[in-house]
């Protein structure tokens, strides 16, 4: 019988553990989404992803926003950290870029950020190129 | 027929005005802004983005600068969702803008050596607009010129309310540092 009980508690005692390890590190100390190793949401042209945000920006936001998405286009202008693609898609590393692809038709991945009124540009960052 | 070579003309002269304007801009793509909301004794609470696009029209002054929300990174995870989704909202309010002028600006009194200027204008975060005035130190740089800086905001001016539970972590004014090396 006692020996029931200790059993029990020390089940109860593990699972208060466990869960409490879970919330310490799954929710405190959450790792940061890794774009580079997520699967793309949407896999579309340069193109197309401007065509959206010209036609509609509320709902290419609500498309794209925040997601991983696969852009492929024509690099149109090169620096450090940074590819533009159809002169419409801005991409921005994490690294220093050390290939050169200018005028390369090349498939960047990425996190939409948003849309740039101010060039008229799709943002995306944390790019990787495939 | 005369009327149309005329008009013809005309909107020829406007094109080529039109270009001039265009090549007295200074523009970046991938300006700095860091802000810091950090206690003392508490957890950093701090962000950056690299992300930011800014102009500047040398003739007039003009300065337009737009930075998206979800271009800025925490270091801690949790930290930056809870930005996105409570504070910010940047489903909702994907970006904020600095519109307005820089007064007095005369591109011919840029030197290497960084000169205060006042810059006066509109501040969006979160859909509110506020007008702001803060100083801007600028110097020349190779191709254009660096603007630099730092401003102070408090969250409740744009509607941002922070909860109670986490008031003490953040700090009532939040210190905004901006890095634009502007070129043509």
């Amino acid at each position: 019988m006692k020996r029931k009980k200790t059993a029990i508690l020390t089940a109860v005692l593990l699972i208060m553990l466990s869960a409490g390890v879970y919330f310490y590190y799954g929710i405190i100390f959450k790792e940061a989404r890794n774009i580079e190793s997520e699967a793309p949401d949407f896999s579309l042209t340069a193109k197309k992803l401007l065509e959206d945000y010209n036609a509609d920006p509320k709902k290419a936001d609500s498309l794209y926003l925040n997601k991983t998405i696969e852009i492929t286009g024509k690099a149109t202008k090169e620096t450090d950290s940074v590819i533009i693609l159809e002169n419409t898609v801005f991409c921005l590393f994490k690294e220093e870029l050390k290939n050169k692809m200018i005028n390369n038709k090349i498939t960047i991945k990425g996190k939409c950020i948003g849309y740039d009124e101010l060039f008229m540009e799709v943002k995306i960052d944390q790019c990787t190129v495939k | 027929m005369k009327k149309s070579f005329i008009n013809f003309f005309a909107f020829l002269l406007i094109i080529i005005a039109n270009n001039e304007g265009f090549a007295q801009k200074l523009i970046t793509k991938t300006g700095n802004i860091k802000f810091q909301a950090s206690m003392p004794s508490y957890e950093e609470v701090a962000a950056e983005s690299k992300s930011v696009s800014a102009v500047l029209d040398q003739t007039t002054g003009d300065f337009a600068s737009l930075a998206l929300i979800k271009g800025f990174r925490f270091k801690v995870a949790l930290m930056e969702e809870h930005f996105n989704e409570n504070y910010m909202e940047s489903e909702k309010f994907p970006k904020a803008t600095f519109k307005g002028k820089i007064e007095d600006f005369d591109s011919s009194k840029i030197t290497s050596s960084p000169k205060n200027f006042t810059f006066k204008g509109d501040l969006t975060i979160h859909g509110k607009t506020k007008p702001v005035s803060v100083i801007v130190k600028i110097s020349k740089a190779p191709n254009g010129v660096n603007a630099i800086g730092t401003f102070e905001a408090k969250p409740e001016d744009f509607d941002i309310e922070i909860p109670s539970l986490v008031r003490k972590k953040i700090a009532d004014k939040i210190k905004i540092n901006y890095s634009f090396l502007l070129v043509k």
